[in-house]
């Protein structure tokens, strides 16, 4: 079962995404950034490189909007598509994290995503772990 | 999460809504909603009212939070909406108040040719502006800009496409602004907004964007029709574009920084996407300057679509432009802030208007506007959809003194992009274009039924509102014969 599902949005792209824990959260939802915008067109012959990006914030939908707006904007900037993440520090301020990606010309991209916004933005704690409801520009 | 409530509207007249203050606690002015009651019963599926109510929390609003017929659903502003705030009143400049894509705009341009005189070598050029014109996401041009240069685009707009040849002093005439605003601060621009526009020059993009070839089909206003030179049948082409992904990283950038001027100047707004900042602070002026930039370097893409467009004009029919009469009507924004002068209880003001889907309107005389349209009022253009119509409108008076001289921008979306790619067959669509003459070539398959006729209103029926109310005119029509999209 995938742990994000699409939700109705008249103009942008709204997603709800599932995590065991905080630091799943984070990881499944920048993953469906990719999974939703682009199509692998091979599995052999792939170099992979990884990067690491830091984030800070003043509070977790911050923390959370910063880190999905630098992963979007990170891939557009240098054209690279992400299909990995290992988290390895996560509080309400900081994010420390290790990104698997590679050349955007291995994948076809089926739309757009230009930025996560804070509208109608939960993020929440429930029986089965995190969920969060984010709106991305498209 | 989308549960909507019955937002209480008090009707004003046939094409104008209110939502009162008393609706939300924090309301600083009413929100006042262009509309019929058609089209009411569209917009209120949807959270855009909210939104509406929302930004009539910013600091400084002057009159009411508007909202045009198009109006939907969008993060923090509506889509379609307009806001006016007063810099010497604590107003405040909202990056959300523009949205991602900014300066997204649309440009006409006309030509002497009849459909008749085009019909048989219409797929060929539809062909050849699909190969020539990069589209489609993250679309790399050929047009080749050195670091230097880029700075310099930022400054200069659409006169840097010019200087380099791709255009006419005549352009600039026609385009909002002469294609360049005042003020813009390349400093203001981080370096990641400078490495995610590289190479975006003179590239359409992919969503909503599109180039059309279309053929007006109906004229309203027989002496603008004349003074424009405008004919039934005339071929005319629409670039529809914005500023890219530099355009998207300084809004991104200013969203965030902003989020902690919310706390500096105690400013409470009922969703952080509307975050911003007061207009003579200084994040407000750096946020106006780097906004600037991706203003001019979204006039200076569409200039250079517009270059491209007439380059594969004279491949096929081997006549240079000039000859084919590709002049530009005109070229404006429909996602933008700007610093204009209105008049507010018969005193002048200097005022932050934002626009955020939805087209300056300016009337007939306004000195913003060039000698040759002093008399007619702004040439407003309004793109449709890829089956319907766009339309050419001009701006009124009326505008000015109701909505800050602005009207609506486009269509509106009515579907969800997940629900017309769910109900929508793209075969079936294919054929039902090609029913109607319209030939559509697009980077992706998935475009093509997302952008589909059915997930948008009908521009006929927000045309109607914005035409009655008075808040622009109808000019002329057109209907769509050539779909280039992203």
């Amino acid at each position: 079962m995938k742990n994000y599902e699409l939700i109705e949005h008249t103009a942008d792209l709204a997603v709800r995404v599932r995590g065991r824990d905080l630091n799943d959260l984070f990881k499944n939802t920048a993953l469906a950034i990719f999974e939703i915008s682009s199509e692998k067109l091979r599995n052999k012959d792939i170099k992979h490189k990884k990067i690491i990006i830091k984030q800070k914030a003043d509070n977790l939908p911050e923390l959370f909007v910063n880190w999905l707006n630098e992963v979007i904007s990170l891939s557009a900037a240098k054209g690279l598509i992400f299909d990995g993440f290992q988290i390895s520090k996560l509080t309400e301020n900081n994010l420390e994290a290790v990104a698997s990606c590679s050349d955007i010309k291995n994948y076809k991209i089926n739309s757009e995503i230009k930025a996560a916004t804070y509208h109608e933005l939960h993020i929440e704690k429930n029986e089965s772990g995190w969920q969060a409801e984010v709106i991305f520009d498209v | 999460m989308y549960e909507t409530r019955e937002v209480a509207l008090e009707k004003i007249d046939d094409f104008r809504w209110r939502i009162p203050r008393s609706y939300k606690p924090g309301m600083r002015v009413p929100g006042i909603i262009y509309a019929d009651e058609k089209l009411l019963k569209d917009i209120r599926q949807d959270k855009a009212l909210e939104q509406v109510a929302n930004v009539a929390f910013l600091p400084g609003i002057v009159n009411a939070s508007f909202a045009m017929p198009d109006i939907h659903w969008g993060y923090g502003f509506c889509i379609g909406g307009v806001a006016a705030t007063d810099p010497e009143n604590s107003g405040v400049v909202s990056p959300g108040g523009v949205g991602f894509d900014i300066n997204c705009g649309v440009r006409l341009l006309k030509t002497n040719f009849q459909y008749e005189d085009i019909k048989d070598k219409l797929k060929d050029l539809v062909y050849a502006l699909f190969s020539d014109i990069p589209a489609g996401v993250g679309s790399k041009g050929d047009i080749r800009v050195s670091a230097k240069e880029e700075k310099e685009i930022l400054v200069k707009g659409s006169k840097w496409a010019v200087g380099k040849g791709y255009g006419t002093q005549e352009d600039l005439e026609c385009t909002e602004e002469n294609g360049a605003i005042q003020g813009a601060d390349p400093q203001a621009v981080s370096e990641r907004a400078y490495e995610r526009g590289k190479a975006q020059s003179g590239t359409l993009g992919s969503g909503n964007h599109f180039l059309e070839v279309q053929v007006i089909d109906q004229l309203y206003d027989r002496d603008i029709c004349d003074e424009l030179d405008l004919n039934l049948g005339q071929v005319t082409v629409m670039i529809h574009s914005g500023s890219r992904g530099l355009g998207y990283q300084v809004c991104e950038d200013y969203v965030k920084s902003m989020q902690h001027c919310l706390q500096k100047y105690n400013i409470n707004v009922p969703d952080r996407q509307l975050a911003c900042a007061p207009v003579n602070s200084a994040e407000g002026k750096a946020y106006l300057s780097a906004m600037k930039c991706a203003a001019n370097y979204a006039w200076a893409n569409r200039q250079c679509l517009m270059h491209l467009t007439r380059m594969v004009f004279e491949k096929i029919f081997s006549l240079s432009w000039q000859k084919m009469g590709m002049s530009l009507i005109y070229d404006v924004a429909h996602n933008i802030a700007k610093i204009e002068k209105h008049v507010i209880d018969g005193k002048e003001k200097g005022l932050c208007i934002h626009r955020k889907g939805a087209t300056r309107a300016f009337p007939p005389g306004h000195p913003a506007l060039p000698e040759r349209y002093k008399k007619i009022g702004q040439p407003v253009i309004i793109p449709g959809d890829m089956g319907r119509n766009s339309y050419l409108l001009a701006g009124t008076q009326k505008a000015m003194e109701e909505t800050f001289g602005s009207t609506c921008h486009g269509a509106g979306r009515l579907k969800s992009r997940t629900a017309a790619a769910k109900s929508i067959n793209l075969g079936v669509l294919l054929k039902e274009l090609e029913a109607k003459g319209i030939i559509v070539k697009a980077s992706g398959r998935g475009t093509i039924v997302e952008e589909a006729p059915q997930a948008y209103k009908d521009v006929n029926d927000v045309v109607d509102v914005v035409h009655n109310a008075g808040v622009s005119k109808r000019v002329c029509r057109m209907k769509p014969v050539g779909v280039i999209k992203g």
